[in-house]
């Protein structure tokens, strides 16, 4: 077991000359866990006979849980002769090995910024008809994955379900009539999976072998996207916010947090301690008995990380903490934490994004 | 003007504790939004159920200012039936996701690939464009997570679903209850594409995970040990190279556009 208070520093550390000729010590990141267990099996070695597709679009490069969750579904299910392909739409950036992906195509042009359901369609049918899987798992999401499986379902007319929240290699489940049964089916041909029904953590890793996608099919233009509007920081919902800023009882200055929020772009959320306080109003609590939030940034600035406070964060892609104490559980769970007094690290920021706008302009 | 003739899927929903029929929230949004459109542009709406004529749900559509409401009895396959009744239409409106069957919002897109129309998702407003090259087209605002909306235009005729959190403001008057009519059309039957499904009582899904084999003492290092991976942690250096780190890691994920 290492632990994190008596972290070694290499006397022989990387040193880089700044341009006025002084020596300067590299800033370094130390990683508290390298140990990606590479001493998994391999899911398969044998030579696919059969597949499972897999279509999901990606988010700046990255894929959220719910499409990793729906890559582990399809690895979970599959057998020692079926091939778990995926088909991400959008850019990726990570590996998909870990997930389950035996084999992997790209498309980056099929942002889902961009509105172009029928050149998405025609890209999915284009590998149904190369590979022909047995059965199709998507996203049941509001990021274009449950409009092109429907949008698939329709054209194909195959079974389907739709908002699946059970599955395994039997049967699939999913709430009808106003959530008031429960209804199962054998797994249809096409499966729309609902968040949180599936467990990623996988005891064998996958090739994620790089495929080439097929050629795009223009489409008619019955469509036209006439692009994206976003909306400011402080009119979204803490529940749809992408960035927040988040107030802990280390933040002794409010002010400073909302000066950086709003050079950030963010929304502002808070622990239950500053919102007991009577700092910031009742819905900017995060956690157990506050909201829970998906941003893909969550800033933590002071914020201890409370079991009941990390349940409201749970869903967040990218969690920074800016931390007097190394020993704040909030570290374990960052995926970056600063070990600082959050006061300074703040107006450094704020000082440091006014001049990266400023250098912009 | 292209925008004359607009047509509401309207389906019954129950109140989830006592059970009582009643409107499907989303579904009358749409119908508020056909009302809202008919009015702006002197455009007709047609109301159409398939389900029991008797259904208490549809009086509430009818205090919401529908002037009739249309029955196709549901017995059959429904998108057959309802596409039997959406002839020389500019526009067909429906919710999101229904509250009283297979809910799977999957209705409008199996209509639309049976009436070979575009479909759009999501629509939290929609417009006839300014522009007089588009006036084949309608303007719809689209909703998307993280406080993103997407301005798409789509040429009519075209059916276009509403968002439940679509920013419209619902006018019931409960004398118009007994001033609509409901009106029961006939249609041939049509076997339904039986799809079992089986009911049971709403419980807590089970997860699906993977078998993983283990020893004894994997398990209870398991169990003892926290999984938190832990990210970078930084110590050194001054408050604003600790700043940079944050910024360097911010657009490296491009969470921010600085
Ligand atoms: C039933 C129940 C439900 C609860 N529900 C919630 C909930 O929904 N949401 C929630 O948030 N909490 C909830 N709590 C409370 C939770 O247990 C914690 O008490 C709370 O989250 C702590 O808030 P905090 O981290 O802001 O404060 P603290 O625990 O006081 O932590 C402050 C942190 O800031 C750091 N710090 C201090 N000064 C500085 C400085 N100058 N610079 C940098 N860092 C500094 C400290 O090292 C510390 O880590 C609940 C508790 C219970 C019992
Ligand atoms: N029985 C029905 N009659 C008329 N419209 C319906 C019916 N069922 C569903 N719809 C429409 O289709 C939308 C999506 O429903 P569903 O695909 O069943 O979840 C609903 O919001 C309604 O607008």
């Amino acid at each position: 077991m290492t632990t994190r208070n008596n972290i070694r520093i290499n006397p022989k550390r990387e040193q880089k000359s700044s341009t006025t000729g002084l020596k300067r010590v590299v800033l370094q990141a130390v990683k508290l866990d390298e140990s990606v267990p590479s001493d998994k099996p391999l899911r398969t070695t044998a030579k696919a006979t059969n597949y499972f597709l897999v279509v999901a679009h990606s988010d700046r490069g990255a894929l959220d849980q719910h499409a990793r969750q729906t890559i582990a579904a399809a690895a979970i299910l599959a057998d020692a002769k079926t091939y778990v392909l995926v088909m991400i739409l959008g850019e990726l950036n990570e590996s998909l090995a870990e997930i389950g992906a035996d084999e992997v195509m790209i498309l980056p042009r099929l942002n889902f910024l961009q509105f172009e359901p029928d050149v998405e369609l025609n890209a999915v049918l284009s590998v149904l008809k190369s590979v022909n899987p047995e059965h199709i798992f998507m996203p049941d999401n509001l990021i274009g994955d449950g409009d092109l499986g429907r949008r698939l379902i329709a054209h194909m007319q195959f079974s389907a379900a739709t908002h699946v929240v059970e599955l395994d290699a039997k049967h699939i489940a999913s709430y009808h009539a106003g959530g008031s049964q429960l209804a199962s089916m054998a797994l249809p041909k096409i499966t729309l999976l609902a968040p949180n029904a599936v467990d990623i953590e996988l005891p064998f890793f996958s090739a994620a072998k790089i495929m080439q996608a097929p050629t795009l099919i223009q489409a008619s233009d019955v469509y036209l996207d006439n692009g994206l509007q976003v909306m400011e920081a402080g009119d979204i919902a803490l529940e749809e916010a992408d960035f927040i800023v988040s107030a802990g009882n280390g933040v002794a200055n409010l002010s400073t947090l909302e000066t950086l929020a709003q050079a950030l772009g963010a929304s502002i959320g808070a622990s239950r301690v500053v919102v007991d306080d009577g700092k910031l109003p009742r819905d900017k609590q995060i956690g157990a008995t506050g909201k829970t939030v998906s941003a893909s940034a969550y800033l933590a600035v002071g914020i201890s990380g409370a079991v009941q406070h990390l349940q409201g964060i749970k869903d967040c892609r990218h969690v920074i903490a800016i931390n007097r104490d190394s020993s704040a559980p909030m570290i374990k769970r960052a995926d970056l934490a600063v070990i600082a007094d959050a006061e300074d690290v703040m107006q450094a920021l704020i000082s440091e994004i006014a001049h990266s706008k400023r250098t912009v302009q | 003007m292209m925008l004359k003739r607009i047509a509401v899927l309207v389906s019954a929903s129950k109140h989830p504790i006592s059970g009582a029929a009643r409107h499907s929230h989303n579904d009358s949004l749409a119908l508020q939004l056909a009302l809202n459109l008919a009015s702006k542009y002197a455009a007709s709406v047609q109301v159409l159920h398939a389900g029991e004529a008797d259904n208490p749900a549809l009086q509430d559509y009818l205090a919401l200012g529908a002037s009739q409401i249309e029955v196709v009895s549901a017995a059959g396959n429904i998108v057959e039936k309802l596409a039997a009744q959406l002839n020389q239409l500019d526009l067909i409106l429906t919710g999101t996701r229904a509250e009283n069957a297979e809910d799977s919002g999957l209705l409008p897109y199996l209509l639309a690939a049976k009436l070979k129309l575009p479909i759009i998702a999501g629509a939290l407003a929609i417009n006839l464009p300014e522009n007089p090259f588009r006036r084949n087209m309608l303007e719809v605002l689209q909703f998307l997570p993280k406080g993103q909306r997407r301005n798409i235009l789509v040429s009519t005729p075209a059916i276009i679903a509403v968002h439940p959190l679509a920013p419209i403001v619902l006018h019931f008057a409960h004398a118009r209850r007994s001033l609509g009519s409901i009106d029961v059309l006939t249609s041939k039957h049509l076997s339904y594409d039986a799809r079992q499904w089986q009911l049971e009582a709403p419980r807590k899904p089970i997860k699906l995970k993977a078998q993983i084999k283990q020893t004894g003492h994997e398990r209870l290092m398991d169990a003892i040990s926290s999984k938190a991976k832990g990210g970078t942690v930084v110590n050194e250096g001054n408050s604003v190279e600790k700043a940079q780190v944050i910024l360097r890691y911010l657009r490296e994920h491009q969470l921010t556009k600085f």
